[in-house]
C-alpha cells in the first residue's frame, strides 16, 4: 500500500468526518431525544443535549411500553413471533432448498427464479391477499396469523439461502454416504444438514430480524394490546402522535435496535454475503 | 423499390390515421384555457387582412410575450369568416372561456390539426412507425386540434433540424440546406421561443461533426500537452464558431424579424418586453405557484395519457410510447444523434424551467416517436436473438439426449428420487407465499372494498371469481349494488393504472430508484475509497461507525430523520425558530412538507443515510479482490490517481458491484418505511410523491380498498420482474457461473 503524506492523510480524515457527521447526526438525535426527561409529547425546543438528562422514559418502556401492557408479556410477543416466523420458514423451506440444490427435475430453473423474484417483493404484495385471507379464516389478530405472515415474507429468502449452504457442501461427502449404503434422507440428516448448519442458522437469523423489527406491516394483524410486539410498540406511539412523551419513543426504539445492530456487526461480512443473494465480491 | 412504395403506403396510413384522430379531436375537445386568447388575437389580424391594409399586421399581437406569426396563420383561418364582437380581454388566471363563436373556432382549430398532421406526415417518411406513434400521442392530439401555438413550431422546428439532416449528405445544395434550416429556425422562433431548443441541438451536433475522431480521442489523450501550450488559445480556436455556422445563426435570426411584424417598429422594447415576460411568469404568476408542479413533471405528463376529456381521444398510450423510447434512444443515437441531442435538451429545458404546463412536452415528442420506433426495433431484435438462442439450445439437447451431468448422483431416477423431497416443500411454498399471490390475482379481479368486506368473507369472492371466469356473471358496471362484491375481470386495470399515472406515481417510482441508487453509489464508492489505504488513521472506527446505518432496522432510521426533518417538532425546524434561518444551514427545507422538489430531497437524503454503508461494504469487499499488477502497471504508465481510478480501479470494481447496486436499486423500488413514516406530514401536495409500495398499504390501511390495493400489487411485482432478471443475469455474469 502507498504512504500517505500528511495532507492526504488530512484530506481522507476530512472526508472520513463529513461523512461520520452525516451518519451520526441521526442517530445522536434519536439518543439525545431518548434521554431528555423533560419532553411531555414531542419536542418543542432545540437542544443538541438532553435537557435534563434522565433514565425515566428507558425504565417507564423497561417496565410498560404500551398502553399497560408488560413489558416482559411485549417483549414475549416479539419472541414467539419472530421465533415462530423463523423457524416456520426455516422447517416448512428446507427440503425444497434440498431439492432445488442436489436434483434436477422439470421446472427447476423457472422454480428458482420465482424464488428469487417471491424473496425480493415488497412485503405488501403478501400482505393484501394475506388480510383478506386470515379475515377469512377468523384468525386475523391472533399471534399465529403474525407467525404466518412473517414467516411467508422470510420463506423465499431462506429457501435461497439454504440452496446455497447445501450446494457449498462438496458432494463427494454425500457420495461417500450413498455408496456406505446410506439413503437420501439418512445422508441428509446425518451429512449435509449438521455441514450446513452454520450457514442456516445464518439464514434463520435474518428472518428473525426481519420479523423482530418489523412493525408497520404487523400493525394491521394486531387488535388487542396485548399482542403487539416490542417492534409495534413504536409505531404505536408514532401514531398516536402526543400522547406519550416521545423520549419513550426513542427509548424504545434504542432498545429494540440494540441487539439487532450488535448482530449485524458481528456477522457484518456473512450478512452482506446473504443480502446480495451470494453475488457479494468475497 | 417495392420497399420502398411499401413504406409509402405506410406513410400514407399512418397520415390519413392521424388526421382523422385530429379532426375528431377538434370537433369533441371543450374550450380549454389560452384558446380565447389566440382566438382574440387571430380576430385583430383578421380584421387587418380583411382591411387589405397589411401595414396594420405591425400594430397588433395579443399577448405580446409570445411571438405573432402562429397568430397571424389563426388570423388568415378565419378572415374568410363573419365578423364577430372581439372576444374580451381576461387574466391568464381565468377559467377557459364559456363560448367562443363558431366557425371561427373550427376553422382555427383545423388549421392547428393541419400543422399536426403535416407533422406526422413529415416523421411518418422519417420512419412509418414513428409516425404512428406521434399520430396517436394523445397530448401531441390535443394541442395540435385546439387554438393553441404549439402546432407551428413543432412542424417548423422538425422541418429545421431535417433540413440540417439533409445538408451532412448533400456537397454541392448543402448551403441551400442549410439555409433552409436557418429559415425554418427563423419561423420555430418567430412562433414560440421555447422550441429554438432544436437550434441548440443541432449546434452540438455540428460542433461534433467538425471534429475528426481522432481529434476528439487526442483532447483526453494529450492533456499535458494541450495545458502547456496555452490552453485559452487553443479552447476559442476548438469551440470558435464557423463561418457556416454564423452565417445559418444570422439567417435565422433575420428570418425572425421578418415573420415578426410586431416587432418592426419598436424592435428593442417590444423584443425584451416579450422575452423577460416568461422568466417573470415562470417565477411570479399565481397560477405556476398554485399548481405546485414538481421538478420532475414533465416526466410525469410523459408518463400518463391526456387525463382530461377522454371522449375525444380513441387510443391511450402515451406511457408506452415513452417506455419505448428509453429503450430505443442508444439506438437512436447511433443512427441520427441530433434527434437524441434535441431530446436531451428539451428534458433538461423542461426540467429546470419552473413553468411545467403539459403542452410543453410538444417540444420534445417528435424525437420521442423517433426514439420509440427504434425503441420497438431494438425489443423486436432482443426477442428474436433469444428466441434463436433457445431454438439452438433445445436442437442442442435433443441431438445430445443424455443432459450434461454436473450432478455426480445417478440422475436417471432423479424426478422420482426428487419429489420426496419436492412435495412437502413445494406445499408450503405453494399455501404461504404462491397461493396467497394467485389469490391476490383474484381479488384484483373483484371490487372487494370494506364495505363489500362482509359479502366477500361469506363467499362472495370465490362466487364472483368462479362466475366471472367461467363466464356466468358478466363485468359489473357502475350501478352494482356497493354491498356485495362484483367482478370486474381486468377493467380495474386499466383504471388503476390511468389513475395511477395521473397522480405521477410509476414515473416517481422509477425517478425515485434511479436517483437514490446513484447518490447511494456515488457515497458508498467514496466511503470505500477513502477507506481503502491501510493507513488511513482509525480506519476500523470508521468504518465500524458508517456501517451503523445498515444494521438499524429501517423503520427506526426513518424515525431518525423524522426527528430532525419532522415539521415543527423537528430539530430542523426548532433550530430555525431558535436561531433565525439565517443562523442555520439548510433552513431553506423548513417547509418541505408543501414543495414536492423537496420532499423529495429529504427523502434522498434519509434513503442515502440508509442505503450507502451496504455499497460501501460490497465496493470494500471487492476492492480487496483487485490484483495489485494492475496498479503496479497504471503506476509506471504514470497516470495520476484520477486517471487510476477511471482507467483501472471502476473497469475492475463494477463487475462485483453491480449486483449489490441492483440489490438496492430493488430495495429502492420497494422502499415503504421512510415514505410511511414521514407521509403523515405530505400537507396539501397534489402530487403525492411516494412509491407504488407505499400507496398500496395506504390504500389498505386507510381505505381498505383490497381490489385496487392488489391491482397495486401485481401492478408492482410486474415492474419487478424486469428488475430481478437484469439481476439474475448480471449476478451470473459477475460469478462467471450458472446458478445450477
Amino acid at each position: 500500500m502507498r504512504k500517505l503524506s500528511f495532507l492526504q492523510q488530512a484530506l481522507r480524515q476530512l472526508g472520513l468526518s463529513v461523512i461520520g457527521l452525516f451518519v451520526f447526526l441521526p442517530i445522536w438525535g434519536l439518543l439525545r431525544m431518548a434521554f431528555d426527561g423533560s419532553l411531555k409529547g414531542r419536542a418543542t425546543e432545540f437542544h443538541l443535549l438532553p435537557k435534563q438528562f434522565s433514565l425515566d422514559p428507558l425504565l417507564t418502556v423497561l417496565d410498560r411500553p404500551y398502553q399497560s401492557v408488560q413489558f416482559s408479556v411485549i417483549l414475549g410477543n416479539s419472541l414467539v413471533v419472530s421465533l415462530g416466523a423463523a423457524m416456520l420458514a426455516l422447517v416448512l423451506g428446507v427440503s425444497l432448498a434440498y431439492a432445488f440444490a442436489r436434483f434436477r427435475f422439470p421446472g427447476r430453473q423457472g422454480g428458482l427464479f420465482l424464488i428469487l423474484l417471491t424473496a425480493l417483493l415488497p412485503p405488501i404484495a403478501f400482505t393484501t391477499p394475506l388480510y383478506i385471507l386470515f379475515s377469512w379464516m377468523g384468525i386475523r389478530t391472533t399471534l399465529l396469523a403474525l407467525v404466518l405472515v412473517y414467516a411467508a415474507f422470510a420463506m423465499p429468502f431462506c429457501i435461497w439461502n439454504m440452496r446455497a449452504a447445501f450446494q457449498s457442501i462438496p458432494k463427494e461427502t454425500e457420495e461417500a454416504a450413498y455408496l456406505d449404503g446410506a439413503g437420501d434422507l439418512t445422508t441428509f440428516v446425518f451429512i449435509t444438514l449438521p455441514l450446513a448448519l452454520p450457514s442456516i442458522a445464518v439464514a434463520a437469523l435474518i428472518a428473525f430480524l426481519m420479523a423482530y423489527s418489523e412493525f408497520v406491516i404487523g400493525w394491521l394483524f394486531v387488535s388487542q394490546p396485548d399482542t403487539v410486539t416490542l417492534a409495534m410498540a413504536i409505531y404505536a406511539i408514532v401514531t398516536t402522535g402526543t400522547a406519550q412523551p416521545w423520549s419513550q419513543l426513542g427509548s424504545l426504539a434504542i432498545l429494540m435496535s440494540i441487539p439487532v445492530v450488535v448482530i449485524f456487526l458481528l456477522l457484518q461480512r456473512t450478512l452482506l454475503e446473504r443480502m446480495t443473494f451470494g453475488s457479494a465480491g468475497d | 423499390m417495392i420497399k420502398k412504395l411499401l413504406l409509402l403506403f405506410a406513410a400514407l396510413l399512418v397520415v390519413a390515421l392521424a388526421w382523422n384522430l385530429r379532426a375528431f379531436a377538434v370537433q369533441t375537445l371543450p374550450i380549454d384555457y389560452d384558446e380565447d386568447d389566440y382566438m382574440r388575437a387571430a380576430q385583430e389580424y383578421a380584421a387587418v387582412i380583411r382591411s387589405g391594409d397589411l401595414r396594420g399586421l405591425s400594430d397588433y399581437n395579443y399577448r405580446p410575450e409570445h411571438p405573432p406569426f402562429p397568430k397571424i396563420l389563426y388570423g388568415l383561418a378565419i378572415a374568410g369568416d363573419p365578423e364577430v364582437p372581439l372576444i374580451p380581454d381576461r387574466p391568464t388566471t381565468a377559467s377557459p372561456a364559456q363560448f367562443l363563436p363558431r366557425p371561427h373556432l373550427t376553422h382555427a382549430r383545423s388549421l392547428g390539426a393541419v400543422l399536426g398532421t403535416l407533422t406526422v406526415a413529415l416523421v411518418a417518411l422519417l420512419n412509418p412507425l414513428a409516425g404512428l406513434f406521434l399520430g396517436i400521442h394523445t397530448w401531441t392530439i390535443k394541442y395540435t386540434a385546439q387554438v393553441m401555438l404549439e402546432a407551428l413550431p413543432a412542424l417548423t422546428s422538425l422541418l429545421a433540424v431535417v433540413a440540417y439532416q439533409k445538408s451532412k449528405g448533400a456537397a454541392r445544395l448543402r448551403p441551400y440546406w442549410l439555409a433552409l434550416s436557418a429559415i425554418f429556425l427563423g419561423l420555430t422562433a418567430a412562433s414560440k421561443y421555447m422550441y429554438c431548443l432544436v437550434g441548440i441541438a443541432i449546434l452540438v451536433d455540428w460542433y461534433w461533426l467538425s471534429f475528426p475522431k481522432e481529434d476528439r480521442d487526442s483532447v483526453r489523450a494529450n492533456k499535458v500537452s494541450e495545458a502547456i501550450s496555452s490552453p485559452w488559445k487553443r479552447l476559442l480556436r476548438r469551440y470558435a464558431p464557423r463561418k457556416d455556422m454564423l452565417l445559418w445563426g444570422i439567417l435565422s435570426i433575420l428570418v425572425f424579424f421578418a415573420a415578426n411584424p410586431y416587432l418592426w417598429p419598436d424592435l428593442i422594447n417590444r423584443l425584451s418586453e416579450s422575452v423577460f415576460y416568461h422568466a417573470g411568469y415562470a417565477s411570479g404568476a399565481a397560477e405556476v405557484a398554485s399548481a405546485n408542479f414538481p421538478l420532475w413533471q414533465p416526466f410525469a405528463w410523459l408518463g400518463m395519457s391526456v387525463p382530461w376529456s377522454q371522449d375525444a381521444f380513441r387510443v391511450f398510450l402515451d406511457p408506452f410510447i415513452t417506455l419505448l423510447a428509453a429503450f430505443g434512444l442508444a439506438r437512436l443515437w447511433k443512427k441520427e444523434r441530433v434527434y437524441v441531442l434535441w431530446l436531451a435538451t428539451a428534458i433538461l429545458f423542461l426540467l429546470a424551467w419552473p413553468t411545467k404546463w403539459p403542452q410543453y412536452i410538444l417540444v420534445l415528442t417528435v424525437p420521442l416517436s423517433l426514439a420509440a420506433a427504434q425503441g420497438v426495433k431494438s425489443l423486436l431484435e432482443r426477442i428474436r436473438d433469444s428466441l434463436s438462442e433457445l431454438i439452438q439450445h433445445i436442437r442442442a439437447s435433443a441431438s445430445h439426449p443424455v443432459t450434461k451431468s454436473a450432478h455426480p448422483l445417478p440422475s436417471a431416477d432423479s424426478l422420482r428420487r426428487a419429489a420426496p423431497w419436492l412435495i412437502p416443500g413445494l406445499l408450503a411454498f405453494l399455501a404461504l407465499t404462491i397461493f396467497p399471490l394467485l389469490f391476490q390475482f383474484g381479488v384484483s379481479m373483484t371490487t372487494l372494498n370494506a364495505q363489500s368486506l362482509r359479502d366477500g368473507l361469506q363467499g362472495g369472492i370465490l362466487r364472483e371469481l368462479s362466475g366471472g371466469l367461467t363466464g356466468q356473471i358478466p363485468a359489473a358496471g357502475q350501478d352494482a349494488s356497493p354491498n356485495q362484491v362484483h367482478y370486474v375481470g381486468l377493467h380495474g386495470y386499466g383504471w388503476v393504472f390511468d389513475y395511477i399515472s395521473t397522480i405521477g406515481l410509476p414515473v416517481f417510482t422509477i425517478l425515485w430508484t434511479a436517483l437514490s441508487i446513484l447518490l447511494q453509489v456515488a457515497l458508498g464508492l467514496g466511503a470505500a475509497l477513502l477507506l481503502w489505504n491501510r493507513r488511513v488513521a482509525l480506519r476500523k472506527t470508521w468504518q465500524l461507525l458508517f456501517i451503523l446505518p445498515w444494521a438499524i432496522p429501517e423503520a427506526i432510521g426513518a424515525l431518525m430523520w423524522l426527528n430532525i426533518f419532522a415539521p415543527l417538532s423537528g430539530w430542523l425546524s426548532l433550530a430555525v425558530k431558535e436561531f433565525g434561518a439565517q443562523a442555520v444551514p439548510f433552513s431553506f427545507l423548513v417547509g418541505w412538507e408543501r414543495n414536492p422538489n423537496q420532499t423529495l430531497f429529504i427523502l434522498l437524503v434519509a434513503s442515502l443515510w440508509y442505503g450507502f454503508p451496504f455499497i460501501m461494504l460490497a465496493a470494500s469487499a471487492g476492492l480487496k479482490m483487485l490484483p495489485a499488477e494492475a496498479f503496479d502497471a497504471a503506476a509506471i504508465d504514470g497516470a495520476n490517481a484520477w486517471q487510476t481510478f477511471r482507467l483501472v480501479t471502476l473497469p475492475l470494481l463494477m463487475p462485483l458491484l453491480v449486483p449489490a447496486i441492483i440489490i438496492r436499486a430493488i430495495f429502492a423500488f420497494n422502499q415503504f418505511y421512510l415514505f410511511q413514516m414521514f407521509v403523515q406530514f405530505f400537507g396539501g401536495q397534489e402530487y403525492i410523491p411516494v412509491t407504488l409500495s407505499t400507496f398500496s398499504y395506504y390504500l389498505l390501511y386507510r381505505g381498505s380498498e383490497f381490489g385496487v390495493s392488489a391491482i397495486l400489487n401485481i401492478i408492482n411485482i410486474l415492474m419487478l420482474v424486469g428488475l430481478v432478471l437484469l439481476f439474475n443475469r448480471w449476478s451470473k455474469a459477475g460469478e462467471g457461473v450458472t446458478y445450477a
